[in-house]
């Protein structure tokens, strides 16, 4: 059986480590995708150039008119229930992607796609349990828009000509817990923090040729700043797949890397201080990194 | 010998030979052309590319275990590609049916069996499917991904679903059919039945299925249908005879091909005028209706053409006391009724699931056959009858006054006014509404003037907003209650059940399958379980709160449970488990599938001390 994050996001670049060693397999809570519905409709003129590269099946004579983008961060400490975290991130996402490729979806709606796929865990004949952040990226190519969806504090930013444009903001009850979608065990029902997808924070702005859409975890956020990420992302010299992959690739591995420095003064050490804890270094952690490009669409 | 004759023979050789040769110029060109189209596909002259196509759209269906506007193991998964195959399991992503083995035939709600029904029929579900292009078909792939071997017949229908016009005639010809054969093991298969050549293109493919020999719900995946856009060059024999459409000969009758074969079966026939009816005159009259009783409706009406006598028999309407005409149900149309009306006075038991689509019945002949034959009806089938309206169900109402069993079953067309009627049938023991789209109000109605209900299905009726008020109607009302099927009812608590349970006391079967919104930790099952001491079927199904007391309490007070299913709960261990067994010398089947703590080591354990007992693990991997 394939596990969730073959073939996706390999190519994207996700560099993933167990949090705080010990774990021999290394299987990371996070998880992502990238998806294409088969909606048919007007011309689409943009796309998402991300995933030019990638098998996606196609029925005869429809095409695509919009790109999805997802990523999820599963929460820890699930492992004392004997639930292996990955599960319930892994599994959102791949039914993210199962409703967005046979088109159960409103592009300008991707709360909605956050809330079906809720709904489709508890479908599930398998008791999942577990929680995780989530992030939706919709790109509508007719309209030119990006609509997303944030529960959490994993994220999007939007870069155009060198700055950010738009980003995600996170959504935290207190520190270090962010908003989170779970299905909790009976009898922990009430106790573990459990958020409706409707709490997501959704927006809509429209998107330029060349905007790139960085979509990621907080594992990435916590630990490279904007100007470095932005620095990354100026060696991206075109558009074409292999660059936006060493490109995220490149990105992950230096959060990775600066994750495990003890010394540098991390966005996460940064903000503790700020509120009275006195720390330094990174914050280990999975981390997800998907690149994304609007270009224009050929057929 | 005169001189005329070699003459004549000369002129017979001449004219023989020009006359064969003529022949063979005709004819070799054909033969010569089919000759090279057979052994030559690739040069044939209108090219014949095979196409493969995957289902665009499931358009309609029997039943499903999934919920409605659902991915998960609903019937909708069917189109499209593959999601598992080639692996083998139990996943969201494939179509399953509602049920499997022969559970549901050993339940306190199961049905009588029709009589007469005929030997090649064994469909208990079917699907139907649309593809995109009308294609002659060359091949059928079923991908199956667990526990295969439920497709029993495949048919192909030769009106296009997707034409603007609606189609002139619409013809259901069977391309394989063959009696269930049990599969081992769960493993994925393609499956490739051998179909046999149509003569028109066809983009809607109707799979029927019956799950009975299979251990665990069937899980189908995909279908392909490979065909060509121009009709295949057939076997050199039939292209000399050349073909007309309209063959009537033995074997299209016997396949089911047309309505037209059917309904000169029952229409009345000169039939021919003899003096005695030879040894027939000697047997009594019930005798002879005894010996017809045998035989199977299309052949009853093909002895009423053979003679007067036999003609009078088969005409009696005490051959058609029960008659089901759902093995037929491609070639009943409002014809068939009109000609079936004159026998079918007494009828009681009526099937007409499966009938009537795509404009066979309409809603004047069902009423009109109603209005002549509901009288004396008792058991009225009409599963899957998308041909009826509101007019229909008040025809029924108004007519059939002695009705008791009703069968709605997955009429998700009629609209929920319809159900208004229901009520008005006082006598009602049983009613099926399985994915239908009943309201609350008609249902409280049904609850409360049909006091006699004791089997009841309201899985899956999705329109419902609250049915705690109905289990409290139902407390109140319904007290002969034996069987409740509340599959997939979202909303139902333990203030319901409380009702349920103090009123129907004499509950014996209880599906709760799905109804996420009963928690344990209210008690409700304890409840359950002291209150319902008969229970013989309890479905648990998917209820992640069930825990060691339920089952100990079930033990100690449900002890005729014969049936009990309580997959994916993680609060139930091998010990309460252990007890239960011990108690209920009943148990005939136990799902534990996706329970955490009991694992396949417990099962195996389980199955040493308890061997009379079919205990269900399901897998994904």
């Amino acid at each position: 059986m394939k596990s969730w994050w073959v073939p996706v996001l390999e190519v994207e670049g996700m560099c993933c480590q167990a949090g705080g060693g010990g774990e021999g397999r290394g299987e990371s809570r996070t998880g992502g995708f990238v998806a294409q519905d088969e909606v048919c409709g007007h011309r689409p003129r943009f796309k998402l150039q991300a995933w030019s590269g990638l098998q996606t099946e196609k029925s005869a004579g429809s095409s695509a008119a919009n790109s999805t983008v997802g990523v999820a961060d599963g929460v820890g400490g699930w492992r004392d229930y004997g639930v292996d975290p990955s599960q319930f991130s892994g599994t959102l996402m791949r039914t993210c992607e199962r409703l967005v490729k046979e088109g159960r979806f409103v592009p300008s709606n991707p709360v909605g796609i956050l809330t079906t796929s809720y709904c489709e865990l508890l479908q599930n004949k398998v008791p999942l349990l577990g929680s995780s952040t989530a992030c939706i990226v919709v790109l509508d190519r007719t309209s030119h828009r990006l609509h997303t969806a944030n529960l959490g504090d994993s994220g999007f930013l939007v870069v155009r000509g060198g700055e950010v444009v738009h980003r995600s903001d996170e959504q935290q009850h207190y520190f270090n817990t962010p908003f989170q979608l779970s299905i909790a065990p009976p009898e922990a029902e009430g106790v573990v923090l459990s958020d409706s997808p409707d709490a997501a924070d959704s927006t809509s702005f429209d998107v330029q040729l060349g905007d790139i859409i960085l979509t990621a975890t907080d594992g990435l956020f916590d630990n490279m700043p904007d100007y470095m990420i932005l620095q990354e992302l100026k060696k991206l010299k075109n558009s074409n797949y292999e660059s936006i992959q060493q490109t995220a690739r490149s990105i992950a591995e230096q959060a990775h890397e600066l994750a495990y420095d003890p010394t540098y003064m991390s966005p996460f050490a940064q903000f503790a201080c700020d509120n009275g804890l006195n720390v330094r270094g990174g914050k280990p952690d999975d981390i997800t990194v998907l690149l994304s490009i609007v270009a224009e669409y050929t057929d | 010998m005169s001189p005329v004759f070699p003459m004549l023979t000369v002129l017979s050789m001449f004219y023989y030979i020009c006359l064969r040769r003529r022949a063979r110029t005709a004819t070799r060109g054909e033969m010569m052309n089919s000759r090279r189209a057979i052994e030559s596909n690739n040069r044939a002259l209108p090219t014949n590319v095979e196409i493969v196509q995957y289902a665009k759209e499931v358009l309609d269906f029997s039943s499903h275990y999934g919920s409605e506007n659902s991915m998960s193991y609903t019937m909708w998964n069917l189109a499209g590609i593959q999601n598992v195959y080639p692996s083998s399991g139990d996943f969201t992503q494939t179509a399953v049916f509602r049920t499997y083995g022969t559970w549901w035939d050993q339940c306190p709600s199961a049905r009588l069996p029709f009589k007469r029904t005929p030997p090649d029929f064994y469909s208990q579900d079917y699907v139907e499917l649309a593809f995109e292009d009308p294609v002659y078909p060359t091949a059928v792939h079923i991908l199956e991904t667990y526990h295969p071997g439920s497709v029993v017949r495949v048919l192909a229908c030769s009106a296009n679903p997707y034409s603007q016009n609606p189609p002139a005639e619409v013809r259901w010809e069977v391309l394989w059919s063959e009696a269930p054969t049990k599969v081992n093991g769960p493993q994925a298969r393609q499956f490739t039945p051998c179909i046999k050549q149509i003569n028109f293109p066809t983009n809607l493919i109707r799979l029927e299925v019956n799950s009975s020999l299979l251990d665990y719900y069937t899980e189908l995946d995909a279908v392909v249908l490979h065909g060509v856009k121009e009709r295949p060059v057939l076997s050199l024999k039939t292209t000399m005879i050349d073909m007309n459409d309209d063959d009537e000969d033995e074997d299209e009758e016997k396949d089911g091909g047309g309505m037209e074969s059917l309904n000169k079966q029952f229409s009345v026939a000169a039939l021919k005028e003899w003096p005695t009816n030879g040894y027939f005159d000697k047997l009594p009259y019930e005798l002879i209706q005894l010996i017809l009783s045998h035989l199977t409706v299309p052949d009853l009406c093909r002895l009423a053409q053979t003679c007067k006598l036999l003609y009078q028999h088969c005409c009696d309407p005490l051959q058609y006391i029960h008659l089901s005409l759902q093995p037929y149900w491609a070639r009943i149309n409002d014809t068939s009724l009109e000609y079936l009306q004159s026998r079918c006075t007494l009828v009681q038991w009526l099937n007409l699931s499966w009938t009537g689509n795509r404009g066979a019945i309409s809603v004047s002949g069902f009423s009109r056959f109603m209005k002549i034959c509901g009288f004396e009806l008792v058991r009225l089938e009409l599963a899957c009858g998308h041909f009826l309206n509101e007019t229909c169900l008040e025809v029924i109402a108004e007519t059939c006054v002695n009705l008791q069993e009703l069968n709605l079953s997955s009429c998700d067309k009629l609209p929920p006014q319809a159900f208004n009627h229901i009520a008005k049938v006082g006598s009602l023991k049983r009613l099926i509404l399985y994915r239908t789209k009943v309201e609350q109000t008609a249902l409280l109605s049904i609850l409360n003037f049909c006091s006699e209900l004791q089997h009841l299905s309201l899985g899956s009726c999705v329109m419902i907003e609250d049915y705690d008020l109905i289990a409290s109607m139902m407390g109140a009302k319904c007290k002969k209650l034996r069987t409740l099927d509340l599959w997939r009812c979202k909303n139902i608590t333990e203030n319901g059940i409380a009702e349920l349970a103090s009123g129907c006391q004499l509950l014996e079967e209880l599906d709760l399958g799905w109804c996420p919104t009963l928690q344990s930790s209210t008690g409700c099952f304890t409840n359950i379980a002291r209150k319902l001491p008969n229970l013989q079927k309890l479905f648990l199904t998917a209820n992640r709160s069930v825990c060691d007391t339920d089952i100990e309490e079930l033990a100690a007070n449900c002890t005729h449970l014969r049936q009990l299913d309580i997959l994916g709960t993680r609060m139930v261990s091998p010990t309460s488990l252990r007890k239960l067994l011990e108690s209920c010398k009943d148990l005939s089947l136990l799902d534990v599938s996706f329970c955490s703590q009991i694992d396949n080591r417990v099962v195996l354990e389980l199955n040493a001390s308890f061997p009379r007992v079919l205990i269900k693990k399901s897998f994904t991997q």
